[in-house]
């Protein structure tokens, strides 16, 4: 028998059990089962960390058994054609995408994909930041394929999708799912090395270096000092876990506080609203703010919270610039609230060139690259095609879902 | 032995920058590690003798020659954890007074940091007799002088104390010990110090997690290329470029001690791999066979740190194996120009070098060729060969140097509470004759 019609005796023999339930067989453990290592008391934990989480589980098993395949998935790819990162996904290395799985088109709008893809139901939307207006195009090619059941997005951020069409379509039962936790530890690094950074006053080292002055003064340690992380989610815990090993405590702020209730890296955990924040931010020396944007948290980081800024409190942006509200910091900055800022993100990206935060020298300014490695998109692309796509083929529960009601 | 090195060797010791030709010839010295090995065990039995001496001359005096880890004391634990003597925040208030200790302080009679020795309770049993920075502030004329008062204990927090050190120990045989309020040693070693019967203690440990701090950092400040922030935000511009990342780098750990232990905890954590050189093979005893064994690597010293490598051709595989390199060694004779023009030239492209140990270690002029050339990514220096730094140094305009004035230690407190542990840890030790803190083994010097 060729190798073709074995496939295709299979793909027959999967969906003649599609109708099925009892055989149904998991040879591996369901994300729903395994539980976290410092999470326990959340027991469907349907997140993925690069750094914890077991890789290439599903595609093995998929390799392994290609019976096992519960449905097809016929992919729409919604980005920029000469976006590279997508490469694992457009001009997959082996030559082919995971057993069971088809791209049928790339484009940036509903008219890039001809008609006559309708009548092959592509199942999988994949959306990279790279498609302009994403957040029009979405609802508009969603609309065209009405077949569509799963939208993965390839940034673990997808403010850039948000519209008054997005609930909508999650309301249509499609599953929309990102790139959370590929990104934390990079984040994590770039958070402690912010610390460190105005810690040891490297912006007076520079200082001194260029006027060649020899001039010791005192340091602090982060030994000891405390750390608040505004929006405790994989980025948050990621930070925890390495402050804590510097021997920081750790309060965090989050939507579900019980959830990290036994977190043995954060120390103490607050739920939202305004007087949590700023408890948060009178006991912290130094605040992460790795909150998304979503309707709820923009502009939450206020003057009144500023206000409440524990004395030569340092501020970390790292999630996103409208979280905070930027005028507020730059007068905290400004008048001293503040000992100083390290930002990745801003309310405008590029930072306009005329912006005063440019001249302030205890402001660490960054061009919203502190995750940009030189492989990070092209790892998100293949979390997409290792990870989710093969779970998504053998019928198991996703990985990243994300509430689009929520916003994150 | 090692103390009888040649004059011209001593000189060179206490020289600043050793130039070109004494370098070829410390080189010769510190490469041959199996010949100083050979040495010190040849010359263990001699020490051993020595120490038998002391041993019975002064009962209540132990020191092992073998590294016994237990008593090193260290910041973050808070305690040592001495085996010998049990947990030491309680025990060391335990069992009678066997002696006294009367104290003289070789330090600045108005620095606020030894307040807790100067004008603080001291233990039971502990007297301070008088403070000052030279000899003649101690000699004084009629009741009352100090050499009638037999002073056993000699506290040093002074910039350059080797010579003071020695005339105050000619002056008042009586002195058992002498313990330095700084974890490097190097400015008060000399031949007189070794060959001299007192006992050397130090402020090992005290210092560790800040540097460790110092040096994630320093690592991140290359990885995220901030030189190349620094220059953007000076124009104004925004340009995204690609980072690396800590996580699956190695560090590699020139002298894994205190600090490069501190270190390695943090790399660890951030996934970095670590591997540590040592000047030997740690375990029970210093004379076991491991430390005899030609090879350049060992199994794992500890948890943090992945593989250990010995000598000088293990450092050059730690060196070519590593993407940041930090020296935390302390200053001997063995370590001073270990990193040399050879030694940076088996170093990756990209490695970055980071020194929180003492500048001389470093060959500063091939240091600066290779960051010049960028054979190497960059360094991160805290202690360079002068200091302060002289004003016409190319390190200053080099832009892939971080350069700091030896300070990434110095907290407000960090000198106090070096102060605090001499005269709450070791003191109280001393005077119920148990086994102090921190030993310094004079032969090796650190």
């Amino acid at each position: 028998m060729t190798p073709r019609a074995l496939r295709c005796m299979l793909r027959c023999d999967a969906a003649r059990r599609l109708g099925d339930p009892s055989s149904r067989r998991f040879y591996f453990p369901s994300p729903a089962s395994s539980k976290k290592a410092w999470d326990p008391s959340l027991r469907d934990y349907k997140y993925w960390n690069r750094e914890e989480s077991k890789h290439g589980e599903a595609s093995y098993v998929l390799d392994m058994s290609p019976e096992s395949v519960q449905r097809e998935a016929r992919i729409l790819c919604l980005a920029a054609s000469d976006d590279v990162a997508n490469d694992p996904l457009t001009k997959p290395p082996s030559g082919s995408l995971p057993f069971g799985s088809r791209l049928l088109s790339v484009g940036t709008q509903p008219t890039d994909f001809p008609d006559s893809l309708i009548g092959e139901r592509p199942n999988v939307l994949f959306v990279s930041p790279s498609c302009p207006h994403a957040r029009l195009q979405l609802p508009l090619v969603v609309h065209k394929f009405p077949t569509i059941e799963w939208i993965h997005v390839r940034s673990a951020g997808i403010d850039f999708l948000e519209s008054d069409e997005l609930p909508g379509v999650a309301k249509r039962g499609i599953v929309i799912t990102n790139a959370k936790g590929q990104f934390s530890s990079s984040l994590a690094e770039y958070a402690m090395m912010a610390c460190s950074y105005f810690a040891k006053n490297v912006p007076r080292l520079l200082r001194q270096k260029g006027s060649r002055s020899w001039d010791d003064f005192d340091i602090e340690e982060l030994r000891g000092k405390t750390m608040g992380i505004v929006g405790y989610g994989d980025i948050g815990r990621a930070t925890a876990k390495l402050a804590s090993v510097y021997g920081m405590r750790v309060v965090a702020l989050r939507r579900n506080p019980g959830k990290s209730e036994h977190d043995p890296v954060c120390d103490e955990v607050y739920g939202t609203g305004r007087a949590n924040l700023q408890k948060l931010m009178s006991v912290s020396d130094y605040v992460v703010c790795s909150a998304p944007s979503t309707v709820e948290t923009r502009g939450m980081v206020d003057a009144a919270a500023f206000g409440a800024s524990k004395r030569n409190q340092v501020f970390i942006n790292l999630g996103r610039g409208p979280v905070v509200d930027e005028d507020a910091l730059v007068s905290s900055l400004r008048d001293g609230t503040l000992s100083g800022a390290a930002l990745d993100v801003f309310a405008t990206e590029p930072l306009p060139a005329d912006h005063e935060l440019w001249g302030m020298d205890n402001v660490l300014i960054s061009p919203h690259n502190m995750d940009k490695t030189s492989t990070f998109m092209h790892e998100a692309t293949e979390f997409f095609v290792r990870e989710n796509l093969p779970r998504f083929i053998l019928g198991d529960g996703l990985l990243n879902p994300v509430d689009a009601s929520l916003g994150y | 032995m090692l103390t009888k090195i040649p004059a011209v060797a001593t000189s060179l010791l206490s020289m600043s920058a050793p130039p070109r030709t004494a370098i070829a010839f410390i080189r010769s010295a510190a490469s041959g590690f199996d010949r100083h090995r050979h040495h010190r065990l040849r010359s263990a039995s001699s020490t051993t003798r020595r120490l038998d001496d002391a041993r019975r001359a002064n009962a209540t005096m132990d020191f092992s020659s073998s590294r016994d880890r237990s008593i090193y004391w260290n910041r973050e634990d808070g305690t040592s954890s001495s085996s010998v003597d049990g947990p030491s925040s309680s025990f060391r208030h335990e069992g009678p007074i066997v002696k006294e200790a009367r104290i003289l302080a070789l330090c600045d009679p108005n620095d606020v940091n030894n307040e807790p020795l100067y004008a603080g309770t001291l233990p039971e049993g502990c007297t301070l007799l008088g403070v000052g920075s030279s000899l003649a502030d101690f000699v004084r004329e009629g009741d009352g002088s100090i050499s009638g008062r037999h002073p056993n204990v000699i506290f040093v927090s002074h910039p350059r104390p080797r010579e003071t050190l020695l005339e105050i120990l000619d002056e008042y045989p009586s002195v058992e010990w002498v313990h330095t309020r700084s974890a490097g040693v190097d400015h008060v070693m000399s031949d007189g110090l070794s060959n001299s019967h007192v006992r050397l203690t130090n402020a090992k440990g005290m210092f560790s997690s800040t540097l460790a701090e110092y040096c994630m950092m320093a690592c991140s400040y290359f990885a995220k290329d901030l030189p190349r922030l620094m220059r953007q935000k000076a124009n104004g511009e925004w340009t995204p470029y690609p980072i690396t990342e800590l996580r699956g780098t190695t560090l590699g750990i020139v002298g894994y001690g205190d600090i490069g232990k501190a270190c390695a905890k943090l790399a660890k954590a951030y996934g970095m791999a670590v591997l540590g050189l040592r000047r030997t093979a740690q375990s029970s005893s210093s004379l076991s066979s491991s430390s005899l064994s030609s090879s350049s690597s060992s199994s794992s010293a500890d948890a943090y740190c992945d593989r250990v490598y010995h000598g000088t051709d293990g450092m050059h595989e730690m060196l070519s194996r590593s993407d940041y390199v930090l020296v935390s060694a302390p200053l001997t004779e063995m370590t001073r120009g270990l990193i040399d023009g050879e030694a940076l030239s088996k170093c990756k492209p990209s490695a970055v070098i980071i020194n929180v140990g003492r500048g001389p270690i470093i060959d500063e002029i091939a240091l600066v060729e290779a960051l010049t050339n960028r054979t190497i990514r960059g360094a991160g220096l805290d202690v360079t060969t002068v200091e302060p730094l002289p004003r016409d140094s190319p390190l200053w305009k080099l832009d892939n140097v971080l350069l700091s004035p030896h300070n990434m230690d110095m907290t407000r407190t960090f000198m106090r509470e070096s102060t605090e542990f001499f005269v709450n840890e070791n003191l109280p030790r001393f005077v119920r004759g148990k086994t102090l803190l921190n030993p310094v083994d004079k032969s090796v010097g650190y």
